[in-house]
């Protein structure tokens, strides 16, 4: 069941004179179903944050259309976009935006408050959610008092403790050291098999090799992308390697790859992962 | 050319933070020109030879010192704000390459820069206000208006401006000091990384309670007047530490037990405002309480210095009965002090008032006796019973004059019963030339020739005036119960002192028909009753008053006050105006630097999925809260300033308690509009900034 879908997204940027417009989406389209874990992969400069800003709501595409479990993301109101977003995704970002003046405990319920959930249910989720990701012990502690890695956990069980529809991780690893790193691809692969959706946007082909899929932008386009099917993470990790070299030297040459506008679906693909 | 772009970027820098700048500058100009009026004031000779301006030069110059204070405090709070807020900024410059005697440059010229506007603005505003305040202070002073251009006083201009310029060099070398302390990545460091979350300071919290405690209970307890003049600042002290204990740690305490309460604490509502409040608290405590403090300045003194004012009619229609109170002694071949009589008094006054053109309307006798005695304690010895135990300067050092009457006399003269019983005294510190009222213990009992009196009141204003006892030592008033009482104590100092002993003094009071009309030939009156007086004197052949006279009357004494109340509400006024100013001040750049801190926060919490109303309904709260603490604080020190200010007030005169009522609560509510205003101004700035 398609729990994302992206039709041919397009966002066109205006400079402040009016002058120059940036196209930083070209026409994007690709769909994610449910409990399905991919992973968006580009340069800086390639559209992704664009992308992301606009499946959270945080902005509006020129064109396109965005649905999330059916719903078009466009036709929810300015009010209840607030609340639409507290209910159906969670956010990782790289920089954890966990609030310096609440503690771990409390920047983890702030979305349940924030959604006027019963205190019972709360301690409920939380003591789960905590579990889950191996931070119950430092609930209590500030931010500034935790490591990177577990400021990131807890912002992970942030973004879980409503039980999204969608996660959406903006270079979750971005800040981190490898170890914490693969630590928190652990909980994400982990809560993945427990069926959370997750959508993650990110620059490691490391965190990329944790994925089912990993779609590949450039200049405003997806324009690949690479199926893990039975591969391990290490055989994926070498696809998206391998892939990386590729585009960039067909970047650079200009030629050698054929470049499909769009990749909704499995059709027009230059290369496939093993089924 | 490289000193030309060290100016450029010094100006650039000016303009560019102009919402530090603005605030800066105009703050400097302005305390510089309250300065500038208030030290020109106090040195302005036509002024004090202004009917009744007597008191502009001492009370000028008070306000001229607490301006200095107030000044040098306020320059270096905005200062130390702005350096904090733009460390950044500098640490951008080091990072470029610009070593830090460089950004010392550029520092000096935006300090140059912004140190001669305000200081050329400021002098300006003074100048042109100067004038407008001299006027203002004629009017207060009800006296005739200087004529006249003198707009420029060269010295006090030279005076002022030096001043500022050296709190100008002063907070440079601050800044210059702190730039070469920095480093670098310090500067560019957020500056909110890292905070903790606060902990309540349990001995401070208590220090904070008991000297609030303290503070209110002196206010609420001390029952005589002089005391409650003597122990005001401590009870001032003691309010003002309490408040900053309190608002450090009594606000965390606070929060940290809302948090506690979960059911309270997780609610959408409160969650965010509680935990932002709990930081902000740390960060802002001593802002805080500073503006409550300032705010209960501006109160106390704006509605003491008001009501004083407005009831300056009332007091002296209380203090001045009849108009001119009249008598006259000499000693006769004896040596022993003699009165002039009654009937020969009023003669005079009648042929005064008559060669004047003035009607009288009555003429009322009325005696008191005075003795002076050496004071010990609550006993009161004659001279004679200490002469062989002390020296002389001891003795010298214990005198105090005192004044004896009969209640009725006193219910004749101020129209109040006192109910006094056979040992019962009213009392009055009539004069204390040291300023010390601990001459006069003024409760408790009092032993005169051995008998004890027991005081049973307490007399803001004594209604027989002294100039014949105004010697340099304390002076005290009593009322005695009766001619009986009264008797007895004209016998025993007649029998303790002999020879020397005082006589009861006699004493006219006369009431004119057109109280105007005497008014305004009042000096002539005093002048022809003068020489009437002498006149008698020649006549029985004494040459002059040798003993003494005293022609006191009701212009002579509403010159003197409306000149002191004129002058101590203009002082109000302007010390009220600056607390009012500095509270803008430290209100706007907490608002500011706030706004610049929030920032992140609620970014985040848009992110996680706060409406945009719901961000406003907490900044709101949040904002209100922080704002309105220190109005509803001074609101609290006010009620509880009240029993003390009022007591206070009774010394200066001020009978009328309900008149002193309605001028606090309105000086509050115009307060509260005052503050509603600024913080409607403030906010937009800080919306601006959160957006």
């Amino acid at each position: 069941m398609e729990i994302l879908k992206v039709n041919d997204l397009k966002k066109t940027y205006t400079t402040r004179f009016g002058g120059n417009q940036v196209q930083a989406l070209k026409g994007v389209s690709f769909s994610v179903d449910a409990g399905e874990y991919v992973a968006i992969m580009g340069e800086s400069g390639s559209g992704k944050t664009t992308l992301l800003n606009i499946l959270a709501a945080l902005d509006k595409p020129t064109s396109g259309s965005v649905f999330l479990d059916g719903k078009q993301l466009s036709n929810v109101g300015e009010d209840e976009l607030a609340k639409f977003r507290r209910d159906n995704l969670g956010f990782v970002f790289q920089e954890f935006n966990l609030l310096d003046t609440f503690s771990i405990k409390d920047n983890i319920l702030l979305p349940l408050v924030l959604g006027g959930i019963g205190l019972n249910e709360m301690k409920k989720r939380l003591e789960k959610v905590a579990y889950e990701l191996g931070i119950s012990d430092i609930l209590s502690k500030f931010p500034y008092e935790v490591s990177g890695g577990q400021k990131q956990r807890a912002a992970a069980a942030r973004a879980l403790i409503t039980n999204p529809k969608l996660v959406l991780a903006d270079e979750p690893t971005g800040a981190l050291d490898s170890r914490s790193s693969s630590e928190l691809l652990r909980v994400f692969s982990n809560i993945n098999k427990q069926g959370q959706t997750i959508l993650m946007v990110t620059h490691s082909t490391d965190a990329a090799s944790n994925a089912d899929r990993v779609l590949f932008i450039r200049d405003g386009v997806v324009f690949h992308q690479i199926f893990r099917g039975d591969s391990t993470n290490e055989e994926l990790y070498k696809k998206i390697s391998d892939t990386l070299t590729m585009l960039r030297t067909a970047g650079d040459t200009g030629a050698s790859i054929k470049t499909p506008g769009n990749c909704a679906g499995n059709e027009g693909l230059g290369v496939r992962g093993q089924e | 050319m490289k000193r030309g772009l060290y100016r450029k970027m010094g100006w650039s820098n000016i303009r560019k933070n102009y919402r530090f700048f603005v605030p800066r500058i105009t703050s400097e100009a302005g305390l510089l020109a309250c300065f500038y009026i208030s030290l020109t004031l106090a040195f302005d000779d036509r002024l004090s030879q202004v009917k009744g301006g007597t008191y502009i030069p001492t009370f000028m110059l008070i306000g001229t010192a607490v301006l200095a204070i107030l000044s040098a405090v306020l320059m270096f709070y905005t200062n130390s704000f702005l350096m904090k807020q733009r460390r950044a900024e500098f640490g951008v410059y080091n990072i470029l390459g610009m070593e830090k005697k460089h950004v010392g440059k550029v520092l000096f010229h935006e300090s140059f820069l912004s140190s001669i506007i305000s200081i050329l603005g400021g002098l300006g505003l003074g100048v042109l206000f100067y004038k407008l305040c001299s006027l203002l202070i004629c009017k207060l002073l009800k006296s005739k208006i200087i004529v006249g251009f003198y707009f420029i006083t060269p010295k006090t201009l030279a005076l002022a401006g030096a001043f500022f310029i050296l709190l100008d060099i002063l907070t440079f070398i601050y800044n210059r000091i702190v730039i070469s302390r920095m480093k670098p990545v310090e500067m560019l460091k957020s500056r909110s990384a890292g905070e903790k979350e606060p902990t309540v300071k349990w001995l401070l919290l208590l220090v904070g309670i008991a000297a609030l405690g303290a503070g209110y209970f002196i206010s609420i307890t001390t029952k005589s007047p002089l005391q409650a003049l003597e122990l005001f600042f401590v009870a001032v002290v003691l309010v003002i530490i309490g408040t900053y204990c309190i608002f450090v740690t009594g606000t965390t305490f606070v929060l940290k037990l809302l948090k506690k309460n979960e059911r309270y604490y997780y609610n959408k509502k409160h969650m965010p405002s509680v935990s932002g409040l709990l930081f902000r608290m740390k960060q802002n405590a001593v802002g805080l309480a500073s503006i409550a403090i300032l705010a209960t300045g501006v109160l106390v003194m704006i509605s003491t210095t008001v009501s004083l004012y407005s009831g300056l009619q009332g007091t002296l229609d209380k203090n001045y009965p009849q108009d001119l109170y009249f008598y006259a002694q000499y000693e006769n071949t004896d040596g022993v002090n003699t009165s002039v009589p009654a009937e020969e008094l009023e003669r005079m006054a009648r042929k005064a008032a008559d060669d004047v053109g003035v009607k009288i309307e009555s003429v009322e006798n009325n005696d008191y006796l005075s003795v002076s005695y050496y004071k010990e304690g609550n006993r009161l010895y004659t001279k004679n019973e200490v002469e062989n135990t002390l020296s002389k300067t001891e003795i010298m050092n214990g005198i105090v004059d005192c004044m004896f009457i009969t209640e009725a006399s006193y219910t004749a003269l101020t129209g109040e019963t006192l109910s006094l019983g056979r040992y019962e005294l009213g009392v009055s510190m009539v004069s204390s030339p040291t300023g010390n009222s601990k001459d006069a213990d003024m409760s408790g009992e009092l032993v005169i020739h051995g008998k004890t009196y027991k005081i049973a009141e307490n007399i803001g204003l004594y209604p027989v005036k002294t100039q014949i006892l105004a010697n340099g030592f304390p002076v005290m008033g009593f009322v005695v119960a009766d001619d009986e009482a009264m008797k007895e104590i004209f016998e025993a100092q007649k029998a303790g002192y002999g020879k020397y002993a005082s006589e009861m003094t006699n004493r006219i009071c006369v009431s004119f028909v057109d109280r105007e009309k005497a008014c305004k030939v009042g000096d002539e009156l005093t002048s022809e009753i003068n020489s009437e007086l002498n006149a008698y004197l020649d006549s029985i052949g004494y040459g002059d008053a040798s003993a003494g006279y005293s022609i006191d009357t009701y212009w002579e004494a509403r010159e003197e006050v409306t000149g002191m109340y004129g002058t101590l509400l203009f002082l109000g006024i302007l010390l009220g105006a600056v607390c009012l100013f500095a509270t803008v001040l430290i209100i706007y750049y907490k608002q500011i630097s706030e706004g610049y801190e929030d920032r992140d926060r609620f970014q985040i919490m848009e992110k996680i999925g706060m409406t945009t109303s719901e961000i406003k309904k907490t900044i709101n709260s949040q904002v209100l809260l922080v704002f309105f603490l220190p109005l509803i604080v001074a609101g609290i020190h006010i009620v509880f300033a009240y029993p003390m200010l009022s007591r206070m007030l009774r010394v200066l005169a001020l009978y009328k308690p309900t008149l002193f009522l309605t001028c606090s609560l309105i000086s509050y509510a115009v307060f509260a509009v005052v503050y509603i205003l600024i913080y409607l101004g403030t906010s937009r700035t800080y919306y601006k900034i959160i957006k």
